[in-house]
């Protein structure tokens, strides 16, 4: 925020007043004077009404003021805009769960608070409108928060420095929180009047560079409103691994693209004689590319075709070999007929450069013989495909498998944070839906 | 405009609006009442006490394209504490009030009270009780009183429609909706008056030519 020029005969006004405590005498530094209603001299800590121009005071004290984290007059810069702390509560749920409250001020922005539970942070503003009810849910500003905790009650236990209400140690109000990622809604009620507020969960490492607090803790659970620091890993993650299988999908999709490169048919006798057939030429124009071969006996019956394949470059002789093997039974017995086998065979040569290429097909065809195979095979002919193309399934499920491997890391991590950080909350149930 | 001496101390006192007849001299707190061309003393303003508040007499803003200047001010106390309302003066020649209280601010203008449907209203009328809660309808909207009170005025300064000696008392009853839509239903004799708007912050009126405080930095606000 840039800062308005100032007239240089402008009248500059003192941002404090200073007054001495009626039970103490100590010199009370009043922060937000004319706002300000009680104060809890920083020495004694006794109440004092400051109302009215002349102070009066309301409960006597003579304790030890506590050493706060923050001493009342620190001023630290959060979000842009400089703060000063100027009063502390201690609140708590019936003398339980203890959490730290500051009051900052700044004469142009108002009140906010710094609220410390556990060692976490958050900064907090009194609202000025009221959250609508949407399903189990409220919203503001378009955005749902989901119930936390219910029928709480939170009281003051101790307060020092100065507020603009008249705050008493002991009383209390009746809490409700809502929260989503990083922000809690809260509800504060007693019979005159209902307040809500929106807290914003703040990095420890935030606050305590803006306010100089050096020992700072993790809260662990974490705190209702905290985001899961994995919340954001899990995203990108997901983002990189699912942007990287679509990739793969595609490139599988534009180079594994097949296309018919050779059709043709090979004699075949079934009698156990090495035959050898060279088709060609077959043009591969891809830089990489796999090669399919299919092989299909449309009549063997009771025999079975072993075939080897060898694709030879015709200007660099580097030759790539594969086998497959064809084969068909059937036959009847005391269930009835059945059959066996594959009258075809498909086999796959994965990065083949581009070139000029001679498939060589080395084959044996045999027959079955033997009481109980009636029918005889006619087989004569092996049709003969050759196509570019084809999906190794199993290597695009290892690669997926390595690239979505961190991302169910992260997401157990995140899972695990979010499941800690539910269990405190009052809906808390050990079957909850998770997102 | 009228320009006349200050009947107490000489001073200058300017009356910029037949609409504000009243007005607190800057040097002796005189309480000068404007009657026609002539004016007369009607008592005396208190001296301000001390506060920080960022608004001061010549600050500027805008409110619904509107621009405007602060020209006048009443401290209100009341049991447990004590607000300011400034008088704002629009470039139409229309008049509104800047309420700023816990630090949060309210730009309410004067409406006519037939707008508003409440039991309030009558309660208010009748001298009956106003609870908290008690529903209204403004705009189309509803309402609930969020606080009501007596209040006494603590000091003055600047221009205003009305005489505000120390000590004068009103009742003060006040709204607020959902939305941060607000409004004040006040009463100081017999009939009250309503005024309605909203909650606003510096940055939303674009205010300029806010006091300067020592020691903090005057946020450039609406830029």
């Amino acid at each position: 925020m840039a800062t308005a020029p100032a007239p240089a005969a402008e009248e500059i006004a003192p941002a404090t007043k200073a007054l001495s405590c009626p039970n103490c005498g100590g010199t009370v530094t009043l922060r937000a004077a004319g706002y300000t209603v009680t104060v809890a001299c920083q020495y004694c800590g006794s109440l004092l009404d400051v109302a009215n121009p002349d102070v009066r005071l309301i409960k006597k004290y003579k304790e030890a003021v506590q050493e706060l984290e923050i001493p009342l007059g620190t001023r630290g810069t959060l979000r842009g805009v400089e703060w000063e702390a100027i009063g502390y509560m201690r609140r708590s749920e019936g003398g339980a769960y203890p959490w730290e409250e500051y009051l900052l001020f700044n004469p142009y922005h108002g009140y906010r608070w710094l609220i410390a539970n556990r060692g976490g942070w958050s900064f907090g503003e009194q609202l000025t409108r009221t959250p609508d009810w949407a399903g189990h849910t409220i919203a503001l500003d378009g955005q749902n928060y989901d119930p936390f905790f219910a029928n709480g009650r939170a009281q003051v236990d101790y307060v020092v420095g100065e507020f603009y209400w008249r705050v008493k140690v002991g009383e209390s109000v009746a809490t409700d929180d809502y929260v989503r990622p990083g922000f809690m809604l809260s509800r504060e009620a007693n019979n005159e009047e209902i307040s809500w507020s929106l807290s914003e969960w703040m990095p420890p490492k935030e606050v305590g560079k803006a306010f100089g607090i050096s020992a700072l803790v993790q809260p662990w659970p974490p705190l209702p409103h905290q985001p899961s620091p994995h919340g954001r890993a899990v995203k990108t993650a997901a983002k990189i691994g699912f942007g990287m299988l679509a990739l793969m999908l595609l490139a599988m999709f534009v180079f594994g693209s097949s296309a018919s490169l050779f059709r043709g048919s090979l004699p075949v006798t079934l009698d156990g004689t090495p035959q050898s057939a060279t088709v060609g030429p077959i043009a591969l124009n891809r830089s990489w590319q796999i090669v399919n071969v299919s092989a299909r006996s449309p009549e063997l019956e009771n025999g079975w075709i072993d075939i080897d394949y060898t694709l030879v470059n015709r200007e660099t002789q580097v030759a790539y070999q594969a086998y497959g093997v064809a084969e068909r039974y059937s036959g009847s017995d005391s269930d009835g007929p059945w059959t066996e086998g594959d009258r075809g065979a498909t086999v796959k040569v994965a990065s083949v450069p581009a070139g000029t290429y001679d498939l060589v097909v080395e084959y044996t065809g045999n027959r079955w013989g033997g009481a109980g195979y009636y029918a005889r095979s006619e087989a004569r002919s092996i049709d003969l495909q050759v196509r570019r193309g084809g999906v190794f399934i199993s290597n695009f499920i290892l690669a997926a498998l390595f690239i979505l491997a961190p991302l169910i890391f992260i997401a157990i991590r995140h899972m695990g944070f979010e499941s800690a950080r539910r269990g405190e909350s009052d809906f808390a149930s050990s079957g909850s839906d998770d997102d | 405009m009228l320009r006349v001496p200050c009947p107490n101390c000489g001073a200058e006192v300017l009356f910029r609006s037949p609409a504000l007849p009243s007005r607190v001299c800057d040097y002796c707190q005189t309480i000068v009442v404007r009657r026609g061309q002539s004016v007369e003393a009607v008592g005396k303003a208190a001296v301000l006490p001390f506060d920080v508040s960022p608004i001061q007499i010549g600050t500027r803003g805008r409110f619904d394209g509107q621009g405007f200047e602060v020209i006048g001010r009443v401290r209100w106390g009341w049991t447990d504490g004590s607000w300011n309302e400034w008088l704002l003066l629009f470039d139409d020649g229309r008049d509104g009030w800047l309420g700023e209280a816990m630090g949060q601010l309210m730009l309410l203008k004067e409406r006519a009270l037939g707008d508003m449907r409440s039991n309030a209203i009558n309660a208010l009328a009748d001298g009956k009780p106003i609870e908290v809660g008690m529903e209204a309808v403004l705009d189309g909207e509803m309402m609930m009183v969020a606080d009501a009170r007596e209040a006494t005025c603590i000091a003055a300064e600047g221009e205003l429609p009305f005489p505000a000696p120390v000590g004068l008392t009103i009742f003060s009853v006040d709204f607020r909706s959902p939305s941060g839509a607000c409004a004040s239903l006040q009463r100081e004799g017999e009939m009250p008056t309503l005024f309605a708007g909203r909650y606003v912050t510096f940055d939303d009126i674009a205010a300029t030519g806010l006091r300067v405080i020592e020691g903090w930095r005057v946020p450039a606000f609406g830029g």
